[in-house]
């Protein structure tokens, strides 16, 4: 659908030797990784690796202490439209008025611009996202009440209405109910097969083996990145989650028994 | 007709009363969805050493100029907040604490020196503390009444600016806004309409005058367009109770008046809003257990088994609804009651296979009166749900 089509526009996302700190210790240290499309990618790691992190400094939402981040090449300044953003669920106020469809059409203000309103082709483009996640019948609830799953389903409907070249996905599986799961992880794959990039922050490896086709392993630095089969390997799980020999066993025993089901 | 009974000049400050009510409210409503009610109070106690420092250098009792001075202080007492956040390690409400008191203390000193050594026109200092629209003439009534409608306009021009950052802030930065400018945006709005509410309400109250409307409005709706326009008007309503409310008795401020006034229509809201009102979620409460020991009832007597205990409630409602009658042999279910058991059977299951297979669904959908599942749910989607349910199977 991007009529120059062609290898020069596969989507790729570039860390240089990205270093991010918090009052003076680093989150992330010397970060270099990069993240061809399209694929469906994921970034795994412990509790406190730094993977939202590794997101929002992609994003500018944090500061870099140094390196940089480019987007098909360009500074992130020039590939905000390019680049789609799910964030964590709990950031935001549940309670807060809006209902499923304000909050899908926030995807669209972004080429809307300041000021003005969601009209009619906004409002068509939020309806078929929220076909895709399986929430057509909800577009008028209020957002609270919503079970966990759909909520995720929300954002990722809001994200897609941002009709993005490249999505950066923060945790979409917390807390999500099989059923839910099953089918955020079924639009992602039909992202990857509509020729974009997906990187999806994830804390799950028994379902990363599955769905992913590349992994980076990261705790604070990149432990080792590539093909999703080549990286999760007894030797690398041990060098990313040192210290955990109870997750570390179970990641063993998830790892070998692979497989596509969550 | 009512020209003949109130004052011109009453007439020409209630009209501008009203506006800065409007504005107020619908500020007011994206200050408290952004949580940033507490910058307006911290603005408002500042403002009065602001007005005070503009009487001392002007020397006359001009609103204009006072109101610029006011909005001086307010901002900077807005600065020294957001400075003592960033620079120290000063928790918030602390900081929150030592802002307000300091500033309002410098302004309740100025005000009271001014007010003692008794200058000239002094004497109305003292209604910019409590808000007292008596003083105000036709000049000052425009100047408040088209700063007001100014602000109300800007809210309704970045209506959808303002509700992202709100909602969601590190979405609106992801997606390339200016999050900073917006919260400069909101707390200038803010800061503005503390000043003009001055007069109305005074320093100590007029942030009442910004959070009570919208928290009554946001009772009534789930929609921020709505919350803000209702806010707005109930900020109105509130705000000419204040106004006729202190021209009715002498010597009272507008002030309390304004505030018992919003206080009032919270209350209300709170208790009487359907859907998030107190009144509404009570019935809804007791509907559902109402039709829940209904179910229960018709259940046990379709099993052959007398009536749960505790269900006397229910069970005298099933004898009036003819659901049940008293027979030879105890209670039985008439042909309607048999009828209605099979059905409520049927639902039970059908809820009970939604809850295993899309489980999201039940959850978002199930009612404990087991609606029936075709009228809450979309077609297409109860047809996949279906569908999953037999691959399942």
């Amino acid at each position: 659908m991007d009529g120059a089509g062609g290898e020069a526009m596969a989507p790729v996302v570039e860390f240089h030797d990205v270093t991010v700190a918090y009052s003076g210790r680093p989150v992330l240290w010397h970060v270099d990784l990069v993240i061809r499309g399209p694929a469906l990618y994921g970034i795994v790691g412990p509790n406190g690796a730094g993977k939202s992190t590794l997101l929002k400094a992609a994003l500018g939402l944090v500061p870099l202490a140094g390196g940089r981040v480019t987007f098909d090449g360009a500074a992130l300044a020039d590939s905000r439209a390019r680049v789609g953003y799910v964030p964590q669920r709990e950031t935001v106020d549940w309670g807060f008025p809006v209902n499923v469809m304000d909050v899908v059409l926030m995807g669209t203000y972004g080429r809307l611009g300041w000021f003005r309103r969601p009209g009619r082709r906004e409002r068509d483009v939020a309806g078929e996202c929220l076909r895709r996640v399986g929430l057509a019948d909800l577009a008028g609830r209020q957002i609270g009440r919503l079970s966990g799953g759909q909520q995720q389903r929300v954002f990722l409907a809001r994200a897609l209405a941002q009709e993005a070249v490249i999505y950066l996905l923060d945790e979409p599986m917390a807390g999500v109910d099989a059923g839910s799961q099953e089918l955020i992880f079924g639009v992602l794959d039909s992202l990857r097969a509509a020729g974009r990039l997906v990187i999806v922050v994830h804390h799950d490896l028994r379902s990363a083996a599955g769905w992913f086709d590349g992994v980076a392993l990261v705790d604070m630095r990149v432990v080792a990145a590539g093909p999703t089969a080549a990286v999760l390997t007894t030797e690398n799980l041990r060098r990313t989650y040192a210290g955990q020999p109870a997750v570390l066993e179970e990641l063993a025993r998830a790892v070998a028994a692979g497989g596509r089901t969550p | 007709m009512i020209a003949a009974l109130v004052p011109y000049n009453t007439l020409i400050v209630a009209a501008a009363v009203a506006a800065v009510g409007l504005a107020a409210g619908m500020v007011g409503a994206l200050a408290v969805l952004r949580r940033r009610a507490l910058a307006g109070d911290a603005a408002a106690h500042g403002s009065l050493a602001g007005v005070a420092t503009a009487f001392l250098a002007t020397g006359r009792r001009d609103l204009g100029w006072l109101l610029v001075g006011g909005l001086v202080t307010a901002l900077a007492t807005l600065a020294a907040l957001v400075a003592i956040r960033r620079w120290t390690r000063t928790r918030d409400d602390a900081a929150m604490a030592l802002v307000l008191g300091v500033s309002f203390g410098a302004g309740v000193a100025l005000v009271t020196g001014i007010t003692a050594r008794g200058l000239p026109d002094s004497a109305g200092l003292e209604q910019f503390l409590l808000g007292h629209t008596a003083g105000v003439t036709a000049g000052d009534a425009a100047l408040l009444a088209s700063c007001a409608l100014g602000a109300a306009a800007l809210v309704a021009l970045g209506l959808k600016e303002l509700t992202l950052v709100a909602f969601d802030e590190a979405f609106a930065a992801a997606a390339g806004w200016p999050v900073g400018l917006v919260d400069l945006g909101l707390v200038g709005l803010i800061a503005v309409m503390v000043v003009v509410g001055l007069p109305a309400a005074g320093a100590v109250l007029v942030t009442a005058l910004l959070v009570i409307p919208p928290v009554a409005a946001r009772q009534w709706t789930d929609r921020v367009g709505t919350m803000v326009l209702l806010a707005g008007l109930l900020g109105t309503l509130s705000a000419l109770v204040g106004v006729v409310g202190s021209a009715l008795v002498p010597r009272l401020p507008t002030g309390p008046v304004v505030v018992l006034a919003a206080a009032a229509l919270a209350a209300v809201s709170a208790v009487a809003a359907p859907g998030r009102g107190w009144w509404s979620r009570r019935a809804a409460a007791r509907r559902a257990l109402v039709a829940w020991h209904e179910g229960d009832l018709l259940a046990s007597l379709a099993r052959g088994d007398g009536p749960p205990a505790g269900a006397d409630d229910a069970l005298r409602r099933a004898l009036a609804d003819g659901l049940v009658a008293r027979g030879a042999g105890g209670f039985a279910l008439t042909a309607t009651g048999t009828a209605r058991a099979a059905d409520l059977a049927r639902r039970r299951e059908a809820w009970a296979r939604i809850l295993a297979t899309a489980p999201d669904d039940a959850r978002a959908f199930l009612t404990v009166d087991l609606p029936d599942p075709a009228a809450v749910i979309d077609g297409a989607r109860l047809a996949e749900i279906r569908a999953a349910a037999e691959r399942r199977r």
